[in-house]
Order: C-alpha cells, then structure tokens, then sequence
C-alpha cells in the first residue's frame, strides 16, 4: 500500500505539527480568504473513477514558505449514496489528510489549514497528486458504498472563486437541512453500542433531535457508519410504533433497548428525565440534574469545578448518572442535544431549567427561549437553593407557577426538612418486643463497631421529584 | 468518620422502652457512612479469600521460573542444590523455592510502603489531627480511595479513617511473611497467589501514603497543570549553601524548606534531592531542585556541592557516612530503619548539634524528629558553606590520567559491571590522556560502584567516569512536572469516548527505578514515542525523571511538549513510588464511572473488568528493588501486565501467555454466557524484554483487550504493526490471532493485513462481552 507515495501513509503521523519554520508551503489557513474542502455525492455518470485533476499550480510550483488557496472537492457515486451523507464522508479528509507524514491539515469545511513540511517536500511530495491517490485509496477502503471517486484541487485564484460560492452554498443547506430534520421527519433511528465494551448494558439512541450523549455522533455519521457496516456497534433501529408522542416512545427503540442491554432496559423516553429516562454510559458531555425544592433541572458541563447550586459538584452528580442505570433525574446529556427542540420536551424543556453556569448559558443563547433565558439563573445569581428560589421568584420563572398548583400553600418557601440520623432505631434493637418491659441490671453492652448510617442517602432525592 | 473505643456508663435511666441500672456500654468503633453503596463479597480478604481469582490468573500465565539462583540457604539445613528434580531437605521444589523467594521480596517491597505510610499518615495526623479531610482532588474526585473502597469496603473521609487500612496492611503482612517459613507453604502456584494478595496490599499501603500527604501536605491535588520543576546536576547553584536529600520519605526534607521560609533564607540555600523525596518535596516547594534518580547518588556527592546531606529511609546508598565523610558534608539520619551507625541526638538541643557539626566534633548524627532536622540541616549547611569550599572527592583530569596508567587490564571492573560496560578499555585509554571512553561510560553507568570494589589497582574508577563526563553533567539541565496525584475523574470520563472510538490506543505507565540497561534516555524515548501515538502516559518515581533527562531538537523535555492531563498524548507524572497507587487507582475508577460498578469490598469483580476492558500495560524499565516487585504484583492481581527490562529477569520468573494454546483464552460472553474465545489478549502478564524496542512492540500488543471495539481494535494494531515494522521488522507474524473482524483490520494496512491473514487461514471471530467470571453472565431477562 502507498508504494508510489514519497512518504509515509500511517496512523503514527496522525498527531504531527508543521511548525513555521520547517514548512515549505501553507495552503488555506487564515491569510488565505478563499478556501474549502467539499463532498458531493453525484450521478455515475458524472464521476470518472480514479481521477485527479489538479487546477493551478501544484505543490513544487510554489515559493517557498508563501501560502495559496485551496478548494479541494471530492466527487462520489454509488447505488447507496445519498447527499445527507456528504457531512459525515467530508470529514474523513482531515483524517486521512493528517496520515501523510509532512501533511498537516487543521479545521474543515471553509475553515482548513494544510501545511507541507520542507522534509516531507525533499522526500519527494512535490504534487496534491500523492494526497489524491492516498485520499481515494482510503475512502475506497473504509466505504465501501462509494462506487467512484474522483478528486479536484483548485489552487488557481480565478477559479476558486465560483467554487468556493457554491461550497458556502452548500454548507448552509446542509446544515439548514440538519436544523429542520425532526424526529417525525424518519422512519429509521441509530442505536450505537460503542460504550458497551466499558458499560455493557448501556446504548444510545440517536435520532436526528437527539444527539449521541457523548456528543460525536449524529444520526447522520450512524445513518453513514450503519450503511458501511450494518452488523457494527452502530445499527438502524426501526423507530416501529410512536407509543407517546410526547415523551419520545417508540416501540421500536423500546424493543432494540430490551435486546441490547440484555433486559436491563426495556422502555426508553427519549425526551424526558423521569419515568425511562435515556439511559448514560460515564462520557456524557453534562448532566441535567432535578431539584426537588423547586421542581426544575439544573444543567452542568463536565468542565465546571465548582460545586453547583444544590451543593454537588458535577462529579458527585456524575456518579448517580453513569452505568446504563435510568435513574429518575439524572440524566446524562450532550451539547448538541441541548440544541435541540426536543430537550427533554416532555418535561417542559428549557421553561423546566432553573440554573447553569454562565459559560454553557451564553454558550446555549441562541437556543434558550427568549421569554426564558433571564429567569435562568447562573452560579452568578444564586449559589444556593435558598439564593436560587429569590431569584426564580423575582424572575418570574415559569417553574413558580408549577409551585402553586402543587402547593397552594407556596412550596417555594418550605424549608427542605432533613431527616434525622437516629443511632438506635426499632430495627436496630432487637428488645422492642411490644407489651413487655425489660429490665437490664449491671448489664454491659459491647459491641466491636457501631455503623451508623442514613437510611438511603441521597435516596430522597431521587424519590421526592415530581412526575 | 471513625472512632475508636467508646465507653458509655450510665447509672439509671428509665424509657418507655426500658429500665436499665449500672448499664456500661463499650463500643469498639463508631463508624458513620454516608455511603450507600451495599457491601460487596470481599471486604478486608485474607490470605485466601481472592485464591479462586488468582489461580483463573495463573491458569493463564502460567510462571515460567528462571532460577537466579539454584540453591536455598534460607535454613541449617542449607544450602540445598534444587536444580533438576531436586528438592531441598524440606522437600521444596525449585518452582516453589522461586516463587517463595518471589514472595519474600515482594513482602519486603509492601512492608517498606506500608511502614512508609504509617511514618506519614503518623506524622500527618500528629500535625493536621485525625479529622483532617481526606481531599485528594477537591471536587474534581468523587471516588477518594479506589483502592482502599475496592480492597476493604471502606470510603475514608479523615485522615484517621485510614488507620485501618494500615492496621489491615500490617496484619496481612505479617502473616504473608509467615509463609515463607521454612515447612509453611509447598505449592508454587499458591506461593503465586500469595505474591498478588501481597502486591494488592502494597497499592492499599501506596495509597494510604500518598492520600495522606496529598491531602495535608498541599501538594497538588489532581492538577493536570502542577508546575515544572528543574531537574539535573546543572540546574544547581554550587555557589550557594546546598543540602542533599535523599530517599522516600518528605517529612525532613519538608521540614528544611518550612524552617528555611521561616527564617528568609528560602532563596539562599539550594535543597536538593535524589530519588522519591526530591519528588514529593518539589510537590511541596516546586522550587526544590531534584537531583536524579538513584543512580546519581555517588556522583553528586563525589561532586563535593552537597554541603549537608540528610537522608530519610529507603534506596539509599548504605555507604553513604563514608562518602560523606570524604567530601566532609555532614549527613543526618533521620529514619528509625535507617540509623546508620550513627549517635542519636534527637533529644540534644539544636544548637549543640549544630555545633558539634560545625565543629567537626561528629561525622553524622540521627535525628528522629523532622522539625529538628529541619533547623539543623539549614543552619549547619548555611555555617558550614563557606569553610567547605565545595570540598569534592573528584579526580581533575590530569589525575585521571596518572591513575589510569596503573589499570592493568585484567578486566574485573567490567566483570563486576551490571551492565558489561567496556570500563577497563575505557581506563585503559584514559592512560593516554584521551577520556573520550570514560566520557562515553557515563550516559550508561548506573552508579553502581561495584567497578571500584573490584579494582585490584583500588582506582575510583566510578570517579574517573564522571570526571572525565564533566562537561555532560553541567549540561544536565532538564524539568519534570512535579506530581500531580490522582486523576479526576473527568478527566477519565473524557477518554471514555475517544478510547471506543479508537483515538487512544491505551494507557503506558513507564514506573520504577533506574536500573537501566543503557541509561536514562531509553525511558524518554519509549515516552516520548508513545505520547507521540495518542497513548496516554503516565510516569512516576524514578522512571519520571529519566522521562525528563533529555530534550528534543527544540530543546524541550517530554514535560514541556506534551500536556500533564490524563488525555490522548498527556505525558502524565502521578508523583513518587507511592503515587503508583493514582495509576492502579484509575484503572478501578473506570469500572466505577462507566459501568458503575460498585467498588465497595468487590475486588474480583473489578480485577475482572480491568483485565478485560482496560487496556493498560506498566512498564519498569529499570525495575530494581523489592518495592517494584510488590508494585508489578499489584498490577498483576488487577490483571494489567508489567514490562521489564533485562535486568527484570532477575525477579526469577516471569509470567507468561500461550497464544498457541486456543483453549487457554476462553472468556464468558456475558450476553449469552457461552464460553468464545477472546484472544491472546493481553498476551502476558509479566514479561522482560532485551532492548527498548522490543519494549516498545510489546507494550503496544500488550494494550489490547477483549473488549476492544473494532475501531479500538484497529488503532492498537496499527501501532503494533507499525512499531514493529520499524524497530524489529516486517509485518508481526501473530496479526492474525490479533484481528477478529474485518472491521479491526487497521485501514492504512489493509493490503498487507488482508494478505498475512490469507496466509494464515483467518476465520473472522465475535467480539465478546468478555469476563472470566460466571457469575458475571447476564442473567436472561429478555423475553
């Protein structure tokens, strides 16, 4: 493999910098307005199987230690091919990209940055015809649904602009396409068992409102990894039968859980924290976690050291969550979900988040309700479930409302009552015979260890929410 | 929280439950948890209690003795001839004589972490109290004490709650020592057995050590970004008061710096350090300056820069009043196993002893006090500084040549040489003026010495060496990122996903000593090389020094050009000996945050999901003491697998897989409780390699496991394949045992891997849930 290649082709060079001074030649990259990587799926006819074309001048016509632009566009086709796959194949290039010893490729789509080091150079890489030939070698093996493939590099200024324009295009409807696509929109969902060689009873359903909880994989990249190898950790779930619209039931998604997490799980809400929640393995991006004394979640990152307003850090929080268990409001979740119309929607979604650190807040700004974005408060606001119920009140927080119609006398204000730790309770104690009296004289109790230990802690908590 | 020894009296009370009259209560402990995880199988297990799990080990990797020595001479009735059939007058077989001798070093190695632990967690509670927090890693950490929750079911809060885990260590160790009696235990395998149950002990006493003086001591707490410490003999200000410390144990060290703070003198006197005391003081003050590993002992005394050299327990060069004495540092001894010879001044006051040092009046003294030590230390090395004028015992180089021309070939210097240097050549050359051999010497010497003793012409030849090395030691100028501690837990939930997406290929702790086949930049290199691949690395000891002594061609050490946090790449230093335990530690926690394993007393369970899921591989490239011996034993019992160096193979058996026996790598599919076949994987559980690159191809098999995804799968094999093809050659022939599904085959290999699996007649296998435990099998809850 990669005989005719100059250089070496591997996963070893995968991590490699070209720094400034070992560079021979920089393409795209920020001084560089102009520059793209795109995969278009087109018609067999259209795709010459094998070619490259290279458009302006290549890598040896260029001076030393300038930059150029760049637009690379990978054409495919195949029976099974389809343009929502386009995404998921194009980031293959930055992978394949950085095999090639001395080939430094950063960012993707408008964004990249490719660097070719003066070694590699003197090795011989003196053509983008060396990085075609490896790049349609690697997209042959790993995808096989590409029938033909051919590849275009445009360094040529005049030429690059129309291209460019069409790739911007593209992207947007891409992602336009990507924003619209509903849950309802399908017929068919990915269920990917990745985890379960560290949390064997543990699978993620991933729809296209429901990113996986470990944030790398769209239904997208499944509906791509599942044509490529359907009998592989990521699979088609037929959605089967909507048993409750508004929790996000689906017969098909209960029936593949069963099969998966060998019965642990057998129903699954895939937009709600409580009853069945969606279950987590540990690498969760966050946690929606509910509070009781306010009926409303909180939301913290993985990232936030600090402890959160009921007092527990995200990796005490982190621990009820993980290990394929559903537990009742706790629920493991990703960024990119939090971007969804469908987060945790049957639970009233972000009219139901009482707080998050200020970062996620205005990192998530553009995909909070307006009407409710001021009402949520930060570690700014409140540090304290006490602080946090003032500033719900004052905020109008649409969870006050909840407060009075489940509590006319004004739950908001209870003080959460602890329970008490008692040493010797009934069961303890053996001599609570009833209708007896005993009577110890010059008795001596001894006992090697005493345990004293809280009926379940934290237990309550998980017991006191609200369905 | 946890007391002990409560006594209640009460006279008479009356309730509605009862009457009760001169009623005494005595209660042994009061423990209150807030912890409701439920009891597992194995809280505090005995000698035998974790038997079954082992012998499942050792069905496995079965010991494969290489007698070091043949005899036994451990009784009168000794020495006893055990080669062939023999057996010895007690009726021991020669695998059970190793193996028992296995057990004995590895009951000399916990006992020294566990009589380490006591001295801290003692001297911690004295200063801090017994209800000082356990906080290894502020919020950041959940589970505090993998080991100790893992091994005795406890969830220590205060550092008093860790009294009885040493109490627990101790009351094993005494027993384990026990059966290397002669006329005790006769198996070899239950020798074995008892070497992993000691081993596990020596990570319980680690991390007692570690959690005790991370949590008082203020050393960093999990912190990806501790800072970077100096490191070399060139980093050292000769022209100031300089104090040498050597050994394992931080309280006088710690001492010198609080009493140096105290009295401004912080920047006047450089503290120097060698071996695991340097590198837990640098976690106290990073601006201690650590030395090198132990190896470095004979040469920076001979130097004549220490003006004081205080040493505490463990490693130490036991000739060192004798050098110190040639260079007339003063050196204090300040551990109750480590006297010396030496008076005991403990209880005369400072200044008579600062006197008696200044005035020359004693050589050495042992001070059983730390704060003592502290005052004594500084004000004897800031008195004596200018009257010493760096004395050194050094030859200049003119000298060397005269000694030289006395060297008469007769080669017993290289003999004696552990690493069969050319020394005589070497000398012989000197003679000539030309030091260009001896210079060359120095990058491998480990310090040893031994060169010396065995000069018929008495020439300090050690000296010589590093003489004639000059210019290499001022060029040693190197950092380390000082010791971290634990991993965070979410740290470890990051590479949760990138590991099942096959970007980390697998965990490396490069661990242990400095008894090097060819020097310290071998570790650098193995390092750097798997940092370079996406392995996460971890180093701690004498191994994360060698990972600093050396720089790329930008002039940085591995330190500065990979990042300290537990992530694809991070070049990741735990700390001292005892910070092993945070490696071992994080292999646990993953069961614990990604399946959600209970920890709680559940030992064989755990050891179970290790050594399928966790694909982690310790390597002790230059593994020298009894303390490696009972750390690799640790590793061994939680199933992650020790690479040694050459010098290993002097722990007298190693233990090794048959990939050619199918049957010996059947595992439970927990799915369907069929028992499949999981692979070769990981092939060994203890194993020595020759050189460094054989090291290197192991170490990237050895990372693989049975729960592997494909793409998991895929990234390990590529570095396997790749290392092997540039460090041995040519494609491994034993791929095709390795690959279980097309998908596992690494793509940018897939001709040459699709043609060797052709060859070898490849049948595409499952991929299983693996355990080795039945119980673990799912029970069949679908319907």
């Amino acid at each position: 493999m990669f005989e005719n290649i100059p250089v070496e082709v591997g996963l070893v060079h995968e991590g490699e910098r070209v720094r400034k001074n070992d560079m021979q030649v920089e393409l795209g990259g920020p001084q560089e307005p102009e520059k793209f990587e795109i995969v278009r799926v087109r018609p067999a006819d259209a795709v010459e199987d094998g070619k490259i074309l290279i458009n302006g001048p290549d890598i040896a016509d260029m001076a030393e230690g300038k930059h150029y632009p760049l637009g690379i566009v990978v054409e495919i086709s195949g029976a099974r091919l389809e343009p929502d796959l386009e995404g998921v194949v194009e980031r293959r290039i930055h992978e394949y990209c950085n095999y090639i010893e001395g080939f430094m490729h950063l960012n993707q789509r408008y964004d990249i940055w490719i660097r070719v080091s003066k070694k590699a150079f003197k090795k011989g890489l003196t053509s983008l015809r060396f990085i075609g030939e490896v790049m349609i070698d690697l997209f042959r093996k790993e995808l096989p649904l590409i029938e033909k493939i051919q590849v275009t590099f445009i360094m040529d200024p005049a030429a690059i602009k129309p291209l460019f324009e069409e790739a911007m295009k593209t992207y947007e409807a891409r992602d336009a396409r990507a924003r619209g696509l509903s849950d309802d929109d399908v017929d068919v969902f990915y269920g990917c068992a990745l985890c379960q060689s560290f949390a064997p009873t543990h699978v993620c359903v991933i729809t296209p409102q429901r990113y996986a909880n470990c944030g790398a994989i769209s239904w997208f990249d499944g509906r791509a990894a599942a044509g490529v190898d359907p009998k592989g950790p990521i699979y088609a779930i037929g959605k089967g039968t909507c048993i409750d619209p508004e929790k996000g039931e689906y017969s098909g998604v209960n029936e593949s859980a069963k099969q998966r997490s060998m019965g642990e799980v057998s129903r699954v809400y895939l937009y709600s924290a409580f009853g069945y929640p969606h279950t987590s393995c540990g690498c969760f991006e966050g946690i929606a976690f509910y509070i009781p004394e306010v009926d409303g979640f909180g939301i913290v990152l993985r990232g936030f050291r600090d402890v959160t307003v009921n007092g527990l850090p995200f990796s005490t929080m982190a621990d009820s969550t993980a290990g394929g268990r559903q537990v009742d409001g706790f629920h493991g979740i990703s960024l990119e979900y939090m971007r969804s119309q469908k987060f945790m929607a049957a639970d009233g979604g972000y009219d139901r988040v009482v707080w998050m650190p200020q970062e996620t807040k205005e990192r998530l700004q553009s995909f909070i309700p307006e009407s409710v974005y001021g009402a949520i408060a930060t570690e700014q606001d409140a540090k304290t479930l006490d602080e946090l119920k003032v500033f719900l009140q004052s905020h109008n927080h649409p969870v006050t409302k909840r407060w009075e119609q489940d509590n006319p006398a004004g739950a908001g204000d209870m003080p959460v009552e602890r329970q008490e730790v008692s040493v010797l309770s009934g069961r303890d104690i053996p001599f609570t015979a009833g209708g007896f009296r005993i009577i110890l004289k010059n008795a001596k109790i001894t006992a090697e260890k005493v345990i004293i230990q809280p009926i379940r802690p934290g237990g309550e908590r998980h017991g006191t929410q609200k369905p | 929280m946890s007391r002990k020894s409560v006594s209640v009296s009460i006279k008479e009370i009356d309730s509605d439950l009862a009457r009760f009259r001169d009623l005494n209560i005595t209660i042994g402990a009061i423990t209150r948890e807030r912890w409701d995880e439920p009891m597992g199988p194995s809280p505090f297990p005995s000698l035998t209690t974790l038997r079954p799990w082992d012998r499942l080990l050792l069905s496995r990797y079965k010991p494969f003795y290489m007698p070091f020595c043949d005899l036994c001479c451990l009784c009168t009735y000794g020495k006893c001839d055990l080669t062939g059939t023999k057996k010895g007058a007690c009726g021991i077989s020669m695998p059970a004589q190793q193996s028992r001798v296995v057990l004995l070093s590895a009951c000399i190695g916990a006992a020294t972490h566990t009589s380490h632990a006591r001295e801290i967690l003692t001297h911690t509670i004295d200063t801090f109290g017994r209800d000082c927090p356990v906080n290894p890693g502020g919020t950041a950490v959940e589970v505090e004490a993998p080991i100790t929750r893992l091994v005795c079911g406890i969830k220590p809060e205060t550092l008093g709650d860790l009294e009885p885990v040493l109490d627990y260590c101790e009351n094993q160790l005494t027993q384990l020592l026990a059966v290397t009696h002669t006329g005790q235990e006769g198996n070899s395998l239950d020798f074995e057995s008892k070497v992993f149950h000691t081993g596990m002990i020596d990570h319980l006493g680690m991390e007692v050590a570690d959690l005790a003086q991370v949590s008082a001591l203020g050393f960093p707490k999990a912190e990806p970004e501790a800072p970077l410490a100096d490191l070399g003999l060139g980093t050292i200000d000769a022209k100031k008061p300089v104090i040498l410390v050597i050994g394992h144990n931080v309280p006088p060290a710690a001492a010198i710096i609080d009493y140096l703070r105290e009295h401004d003198n912080a920047g006047d006197v450089e503290v120097t350090g060698i071996c695991c005391t340097s590198l837990d003081l640098t976690r106290y003050a990073p601006k201690a300056k650590i030395v090198g590993p132990i190896s470095w002992q004979l040469r920076y005394i001979r130097s004549g820069v220490p003006d004081v050299i205080v040493v505490d327990e463990q490693c130490i060069r036991t000739d060192t009043l004798t050098e110190a004495e040639k260079i007339h540092a003063p050196l204090i001894a300040t551990s109750e196993k480590n006297c010396l010879g030496l008076p005991d001044m403990t209880h005369e006051p400072a200044d008579a002893i600062v006197a008696a040092f200044v005035h020359g009046d004693v050589t050495g003294a042992l001070i059983l006090d730390p704060e003592k030590v502290g005052e004594v230390a500084s004000r004897v090395a800031l008195a004596l500084h200018p009257k010493r004028k760096k004395h050194g015992s050094m030859p200049t180089k003119h000298k060397i040549a005269e000694m030289a021309k006395k060297c008469t070939l007769c080669m017993q210097c290289r003999r004696a040489c552990p690493n069969d240097l050319p020394v005589a050549q070497a000398v012989k050359l000197a003679a000539s003026e030309n030091l260009s051999g001896l210079d060359e010497l120095y990058d491998d010497c480990l310090g040893c010495g031994r060169c010396e003793s065995a000069c018929k012409q008495k020439l300090p030849i050690h000296s010589l060496i590093v003489s004639a090395a000059e210019k290499q030691t001022r060029d040693e100028t190197y950092c380390l990122r000082t010791g971290r501690g634990a991993i965070q837990d979410i740290e470890i939930r990051k590479v949760g996903g990138p590991i099942v997406l096959g970007e980390i290929p697998g965990i490396v702790a490069f661990v242990g000593c400095a008894n090097y086949p060819k020097g310290s930049r071998e570790v650098a290199d193995m390092v750097t090389e798997f940092a370079k691949r996406r392995y996460i690395v971890c180093t701690s000891g004498c191994a994360a020094m060698s990972a600093g002594m050396s720089r790329n061609e930008e002039g940085k050490t591995v330190y500065e050009q990979f990042s300290g946090a537990f992530e694809a790449g991070g070049v990741v230093n735990v700390g001292s000996c005892v910070s092993n335990a945070h490696i071992s530690g994080a292999a646990i926690k993953i069961a614990s945050i990604f399946a959600k394993r209970p920890l709680r007393g559940n030992y064989e369970e755990i050891a179970d999901y290790v050594y399928n899921r966790v694909g982690a591989v310790g390597v002790a490239w230059g593994a020298m003491s009894q303390k490696a011996a009972s750390i690799a034993a640790g590793f061994w019992r939680l199933g992650i697998p020790v690479v040694v160096g050459p010098h290993g193979t002097k722990y007298r058996r190693m233990l090794l897989g048959r990939a050619d026996r199918g049957d010996d790598w059947m595992v439970y599919d927990a799915r369907s409780g069929e028992s499949v076949y999981g692979g070769p994987v990981p092939e060994h559980l203890f194993i020595a390699a020759e050189t460094k690159e054989e090291a290197m191809v192991l170490i990237a098999k050895l990372a693989m496991r049975p729960n592997d995804t494909s793409k998991g799968r895929a990234n390990k094999l590529a570095n396997y394949i790749d290392l092997h093809k540039r460090y041995v050659g040519g494609i491994p022939g034993d791929v095709y045992r390795l690959v279980r599904t097309p998908a596992d085959i690494p793509l940018t290999l897939k001709d040459e891997v699709d043609a060797h699996l052709a060859e070898h007649d490849w049948k595409e296998s499952s991929i299983p849930d693996p355990t080795l435990l039945s119980r673990m099998v799912h029970a069949k809850k679908v319907a």
